[in-house]
């Protein structure tokens, strides 16, 4: 994809074995000082998703009096979705690093809402992940936001 | 009609804005924001790095609010979409913000944000908005 020879597609593990499991999963989310400040709880992973849960807080709401989450919190939850999504990719063996990051804000999330992400790694080579993510507050078939990111893997032991 | 609104008013009414303790300041290119570090900041530890959403939400912060300095319109305008595009590690130190409109519509604004620490040319994070303008008062 990047013309490299050795940039080939790399599978991402399926679990068996190689998966982490739950607990270093939920470390990355609830050991990580961000988004440990703004909140977030691990739902869960499997090779290449994620999901994390914000529950709604009075401290990041917006400046417009609505009580809705703010959008850079929705950011902040769907940047940590896809690299929950890439470490359960990767067994963990990797240290990813956000290129870029686009996000489109469909609806306002409700009032008080909570807001859910899952994020999956649609492709990933030896070097790069190519990840979307949606976050709904209710229904995932009615998301708020809806993101395409990529990231750099940084993989230990990659040349 | 631009530089009347407080900024630093806004701000504290926003409690997200509280929570990222970030600072406007107004001279003559516009807004400057200030985002202190802090240890709740970081996204990664072992670099350590400042999380990248915390980042791109001070820009987008940044860009609405030289959006009202400008259009002094405080009624607040929605995110329609943002861009993200994170050029190098945001250090675990003070980071600044600056925000150019890029085109002022009647419905939409195009902003373009710059976070730096040491050197304003070698900026660690930009983003692009869109944002909804509030309409109008008929």
């Amino acid at each position: 994809m990047t013309g490299d020879p050795a940039d080939n597609d790399l599978p991402l593990t399926d679990g068996v074995g190689d998966w982490a499991g739950d607990a270093v999963a939920s470390r990355m989310v609830e050991g990580t000082p961000y988004s440990v400040a703004l909140g977030m709880r691990y739902l869960s992973s499997s090779a290449g998703r994620g999901s994390i849960l914000l529950p709604w807080r009075a401290d990041l709401v917006g400046a417009d009096g609505t009580d809705i989450l703010a959008p850079g919190v929705l950011t902040a939850l769907i940047d940590h979705t896809c690299g929950l999504a890439i470490m359960a990719g990767l067994a963990f063996e990797a240290s990813p690093a956000t290129l870029d990051l686009r996000i489109d804000h469909m609806r306002p999330a409700a009032p008080r809402a909570s807001v859910t992400c899952a994020a999956h790694v649609y492709r990933a080579t030896r070097t790069i992940a190519f990840l979307r993510a949606e976050a709904w507050d209710v229904s995932p078939d009615d998301p708020v936001a809806a993101a395409q990111a990529a990231f750099t893997l940084n993989r230990r032991g990659a040349k | 009609m631009s530089g009347l609104v407080d900024l630093e008013a806004l701000v504290a009414a926003s409690p997200f804005c509280r929570f990222l303790n970030i600072e406007p300041q107004v001279d003559e290119r516009g807004v400057l924001v200030i985002l202190p570090a802090r240890n709740t900041l970081i996204g990664n530890v072992l670099l350590p790095a400042m999380h990248g959403g915390a980042v791109a939400s001070f820009l987008e912060i940044t860009c609405m609010l030289q959006l009202v300095h400008e259009t002094g319109n405080v009624s607040p305008a929605r995110a329609i979409d943002i861009n993200v595009e994170y050029l190098r590690p945001t250090r675990p130190e003070i980071v600044y913000a600056r925000a150019k409109i890029r085109r002022l519509g009647r419905r939409v604004a195009t902003v373009h944000g710059e976070a730096w620490q040491k050197d304003e040319a070698t900026p660690t994070c930009l983003v692009q908005c869109h944002f909804r303008l509030p309409s109008p008062p008929s």
